[in-house]
C-alpha cells in the first residue's frame, strides 16, 4: 500500500499539480476579497476533467495555499486577504510600520507552514480511527453532531449575537428549498424545475462571498492599494525561530481542533489561538504592538484548520468548514462518497490525500520563503483590471458546477444579498453553517424519529449521543456562566 | 457606418437561418451530417455520466463532425431528460435516459415528462436491486427474513425516497405481503454505511453498491430482485425462484425526441450496438461492477411501457405522489 502511495503522489504531474495549486491559492489569498472558499469553489469545475487524485490535490493546494496568503494582504496593507488573515492585521501591521514587513511574513509563512504540518499528522493520526468509529453513528448521533456545530453560530456571531441567529437561520430556511428527503414532497420550488434539488450550495457560495465582495470593491475602485514597504530578510532570525517553534504547535492543535467542528473554519481558528496565545502569555500588554507571537499564533491556527476540517469530511461525510464542504462535493463529482467506506475501498486514495497535503504545506514553505516578492506585485494589480476578471470567475465558476444557467442567477442574488448584509455588518459565515447544517440536522432529525418509530428516546441511546449534548449545552451555556463569574469576582 | 452595421446584421442573420435550415434537413443517409450532443440528466463524473462517456468514446469514429457528452443535471434527471425529449427530431441531440424516466412522472415532480415522447434507441444496462443484511444477521435466506417481517417492523435502508431502491423495498414487501419500516438516506452510501453499523435491518441497492463489502465479509445478499440470475453471482438466488415474483432495478438507455425519422434511429442503434460490444467499453463495465444489458428499441420500448406501469401502480399504493 506505501508504495501505492508513493508512486501516485511522487509523479510529476501530481506534484506538479499540487504546486500549481499552492501558488494559485497564494495569489488568490492574498488579494483582498478573493476568499479561499472562493479560490476552491472558482478552481473546482477545472477537476471535473481530471483523476480524482490530483484533481482533489489541487484544490487541497488552493486552499492551503490561500490561507497562508491572507496574511501577506494583512501584514502588508492591513487588509485581511481572506478573513482567516484578520487577527493576524493586529501585530502583522505593527511589523510594517516599523518597517519590517520581511520579518513579518517570514514568521508568517514558517508558522502556517508548522500549523498546516501538525493538521496534515493530526489528519493522519485520526481519521482512520475515526472512521472505524463513524460506523457507530447514526441518524440520532449526526443530528446532534449538527446541532453541536449549529451552536458555534452563538461564538462566530461577532458583536451582535442576534444578527448571527438571524443570519443562521436564514440558511437554514434556504435549506428547506427543494424535494424533502424524507417523504418527497416538493417544498418551495413554485413550480419551477430548477429548485427541485434545492439550492444549488456553491452558487450561493460564491455569491455570498466572491460576488459580494466584488461589489463592495467597486466601491473603492479607483483607490489604489500601494505597497510601498521594501521585503527584505524574510528567513525568521534565532529568537524568531524559538517564538515560533512554541507558539506554532499549540496554535496548530487547537486550529486543528476548530477545524473538526463542524462548519467552524480558518477565521475561528485564527481568532481562538490568537486570543490563547494572549491569555497565556507572560506579557499580554504587548500583543497588538507588533510581537512575533501575534502572527505565529493567528497563521499556525488558521492553517491548523485545514487539516482539521478534512477529519469529518474524509471519515463521516460531514463537512469541518466550507471549503471541505466544496471538497465533498469534487468527490461526490468523481464518484466517491466520503464516508467511512472511503477508507476501506479506496485506501491508496485516503493516503495519497494526506501524503499530498504534507507536500502542498512544503510547497507553501518554500514558495513562501522564496518568492514573497512575486507575491506582492500581485498586490499592484489595479483594482479596475482584477474586479472585473473576479465578475467573470464567479459567472463562470457558478455556471461550469451544473452547467445550468439557473445557478448564475442564484449566484448573482445572492452577491446582491451578501453585499447589503456586509453593509449591515452581519457576518455570512453563521449562513453558511446553516445551508450546511440545517439539511443535516434536519434530515436526520427525521430519520432517527423513523428508526425509532417516534420514540425521542432514541436521542439518549448512547454514549455518543450523550457527548455531543454534553458539549452543545457546554458551547451555549459556558459563555454567560463564565460573564456572571467574571462579574462576581469584579464585585 | 451604421449602414455597415446593419447590413452585416442582416448578413449575417441570413446566413445563420440558411445554416440551421441545413441542419435541419439531415437525412438518413448524411446523418450525422452535424455534430451530436449526447445529454447525461446527471452530474458530470457520476455513474450514469460516466458510463455515456465511455460508450460516447467507443462510438466517436462514427461521427466525423463531434459527438459529445453535455451534462443537464437538476430535478432527479428531469431537467436533462426534458430538455432531451424537447429537442429536434433530427438525431442531432440523444439523451441517456434513465428509469426515473417512468419514475418521476408518478411522483408529480417529472416536470411533464412522459417516456412517450422519446423514442427509444436502445438499452445499455441495468442493475437489479439485491436484499442484502449485515454479515452476523440471524437470517440466512429472504424466506427467513420475510418470515421475520410478518412479525417485526424491519428497518429497510433505501438510497432516497421515491428513488428506485425505495420502489424495490416497496415492491417486494407488497409481494411478499409484509410491511417495511423504509428508512430514506441521501445515496446508497450512507444507506450502506448505516447497515454495516447495524442501525438498520437489510438494504435493497443494487448489487454493484454492495460487491465489495460482500467480498470483504462484512454483509450478505439474500436474494436479488432480478428477472434472472446476475451472471457475475451464479450463486445468489432470485427473488422469483424463491417464490416471489418482483424484478425491479434501474436502467440506462438512449433515446431520441419522438418523431426521429425511422432510418436515424436505426442508424444510432447500429452505432451504439456496435460501441457496447467494443473491448474498450466491456472493460470498463467489467471493472466498474456494471452489468452491460442490450435491448434493441423495439424491446426496449415494451420495457418502458411495462416499468411505466408497474411504477405507477407502486407509487400510488406507496403515497407517494405529490399535489
Amino acid at each position: 500500500m506505501l508504495v501505492e502511495v508513493l508512486s501516485s503522489v511522487f509523479n510529476l504531474q501530481i506534484v506538479f499539480f499540487i504546486i500549481v495549486g499552492v501558488f494559485t491559492g497564494i495569489c488568490i489569498g492574498a488579494l483582498p476579497g478573493l476568499t479561499a472558499t472562493m479560490g476552491v469553489a472558482l478552481v473546482l469545475p477545472l477537476t471535473f476533467g481530471m483523476d480524482a487524485i490530483p484533481g482533489i490535490l489541487l484544490l487541497i493546494g488552493v486552499y492551503v495555499g490561500a490561507i497562508y496568503g491572507g496574511s501577506i494582504s494583512a501584514i502588508l496593507l492591513r487588509t485581511p486577504g481572506t478573513p482567516a488573515a484578520a487577527a493576524t492585521i493586529l501585530d502583522g501591521y505593527e511589523f510594517s510600520k516599523r518597517g519590517e514587513s520581511g520579518r513579518a511574513l517570514g514568521i508568517s509563512t514558517v508558522s502556517s507552514f508548522v500549523g498546516g504540518v501538525v493538521s496534515v499528522i493530526a489528519l493522519w493520526l485520526i481519521s482512520p480511527q475515526l472512521a472505524k468509529l463513524a460506523l457507530r453513528f447514526s441518524a440520532p448521533e449526526f443530528f446532534l453532531l449538527a446541532i453541536f456545530g449549529l451552536s458555534i453560530i452563538a461564538s462566530i456571531s461577532g458583536n451582535s449575537l442576534s444578527k448571527g441567529v438571524l443570519c443562521g437561520a436564514l440558511g437554514i430556511t434556504l435549506s428547506f428549498i427543494g424535494i424533502d428527503s424524507i417523504t418527497g414532497y416538493p417544498r418551495f420550488v413554485f413550480n419551477n424545475i430548477n429548485l427541485l434539488s434545492g439550492m444549488s450550495f456553491i452558487p450561493v457560495m460564491i455569491g455570498l462571498f466572491a460576488m459580494s465582495q466584488a461589489f463592495t470593491t467597486i466601491e473603492t475602485i479607483f483607490t489604489p492599494d500601494q505597497v510601498t514597504q521594501k521585503i527584505s530578510k524574510v528567513w525568521p532570525s534565532k529568537s524568531d525561530w524559538k517564538v515560533i517553534m512554541r507558539q506554532g504547535p499549540i496554535s496548530g492543535v487547537i486550529g486543528t481542533i476548530i477545524g473538526i467542528i463542524p462548519g467552524a473554519g480558518a477565521e475561528i481558528g485564527a481568532f481562538v489561538s490568537y486570543g490563547q496565545a494572549k491569555k497565556t502569555s507572560r506579557h499580554p500588554e504587548l500583543f497588538g504592538t507588533g510581537i512575533p507571537e501575534g502572527i505565529a499564533a493567528p497563521e499556525a491556527g488558521n492553517n491548523g484548520v485545514t487539516g482539521g476540517a478534512l477529519i469529518p469530511m474524509l471519515t463521516m461525510g460531514v463537512p469541518g468548514d466550507a471549503v471541505a464542504a466544496i471538497l465533498i462535493g469534487a468527490l461526490t463529482v468523481q464518484g466517491l462518497q466520503p464516508g467511512p467506506l472511503l477508507f476501506t475501498e479506496h485506501t491508496t486514495l485516503v493516503y495519497s490525500i494526506f501524503l499530498g497535503m504534507f507536500i502542498a504545506n512544503v510547497t507553501m514553505l518554500v514558495l513562501g520563503l522564496s518568492s514573497l516578492k512575486l507575491f506582492v506585485k500581485v498586490l499592484s494589480v489595479p483594482k479596475g483590471i482584477l474586479t472585473p476578471m473576479i465578475f467573470i470567475l464567479c459567472v463562470v465558476g457558478s455556471y461550469a458546477i451544473n452547467t445550468n444557467f439557473f445557478d448564475v442567477g442564484v449566484m448573482l442574488f445572492f452577491g446582491i444579498v451578501g453585499y447589503f448584509m456586509q453593509k449591515a455588518d452581519v457576518s455570512v459565515s453563521p449562513a453558511v453553517l446553516g445551508l450546511i447544517l440545517g439539511p443535516m440536522a434536519e434530515s436526520n432529525f427525521r430519520r432517527a424519529l423513523l428508526m425509532s418509530e417516534g420514540s425521542y428516546s432514541i436521542f439518549f441511546s448512547s454514549p455518543i449521543a450523550w457527548i455531543f449534548l454534553l458539549l452543545t449545552i457546554v458551547t451555549l451555556v459556558g459563555p454567560t456562566i463564565g460573564e456572571m463569574a467574571r462579574k462576581k469576582r469584579q464585585s | 457606418m451604421k449602414k455597415i452595421l446593419v447590413t452585416l446584421l442582416l448578413l449575417s442573420l441570413t446566413f445563420g437561418a440558411v445554416f440551421a435550415q441545413g441542419v435541419g434537413e439531415a437525412s438518413a443517409d448524411t446523418y450525422p451530417s452535424g455534430p451530436v450532443s449526447v445529454i447525461v440528466p446527471y452530474a458530470a463524473g457520476g455513474g450514469t455520466d460516466l458510463i455515456a462517456r465511455a460508450l460516447v468514446d467507443a462510438a466517436k469514429g462514427n461521427f466525423p463532425k463531434n459527438i459529445t457528452v453535455e451534462n443537464r443535471t437538476g430535478g432527479g434527471g428531469a431537467v436533462g431528460m426534458s430538455y432531451g425529449a424537447n429537442a429536434k427530431p433530427d438525431g442531432s441531440v440523444i439523451t441517456m435516459i434513465t428509469v426515473e424516466l417512468v419514475t418521476l412522472p408518478h411522483t408529480g415532480t417529472g416536470a411533464g415528462l412522459y417516456y412517450d415522447q422519446f423514442e427509444p434507441i436502445m438499452m445499455l444496462n441495468s442493475a437489479y436491486s439485491a436484499i442484502t443484511v449485515k454479515a452476523d444477521s440471524p437470517y440466512n435466506t429472504l424466506n427467513e427474513f420475510l418470515d421475520a417481517a410478518k412479525t417485526k417492523n424491519m428497518r429497510v435502508g433505501n438510497s432516497g425516497v421515491g428513488a428506485i431502491w425505495h420502489l424495490a423495498a416497496a415492491g417486494l414487501a407488497k409481494t411478499a405481503g409484509v410491511n417495511f419500516n423504509h428508512i430514506p438516506f441521501d445515496g446508497a452510501a450512507p444507506a450502506i454505511t448505516s447497515l454495516l453499523g447495524g442501525h438498520i435491518d437489510a438494504i435493497t441497492v443494487s448489487y454493484a453498491e454492495v460487491d465489495s463489502q460482500v467480498r470483504a465479509g462484512n454483509l450478505k445478499v439474500l436474494a436479488v430482485l432480478a428477472p434472472e440470475r446476475i451472471s457475475a453471482t451464479p450463486d445468489i438466488p432470485t427473488a422469483k425462484e424463491l417464490g416471489y415474483d418482483v424484478a425491479i432495478g434501474t436502467w440506462r438507455g438512449f433515446g431520441v425526441p419522438k418523431n426521429t425519422p425511422k432510418a436515424i434511429v436505426d442508424k444510432i442503434y447500429s452505432f451504439f450496438s456496435v460501441a457496447a460490444q467494443s473491448p474498450g467499453f466491456i472493460q470498463y463495465m467489467a471493472n466498474t461492477n456494471n452489468i452491460i444489458d442490450v435491448l434493441d428499441g423495439a424491446e426496449y420500448g415494451k420495457k418502458l411501457a411495462v416499468d411505466n406501469a408497474m411504477f405507477k401502480a407502486l407509487i400510488d399504493e406507496l403515497g407517494l405522489k405529490q399535489q
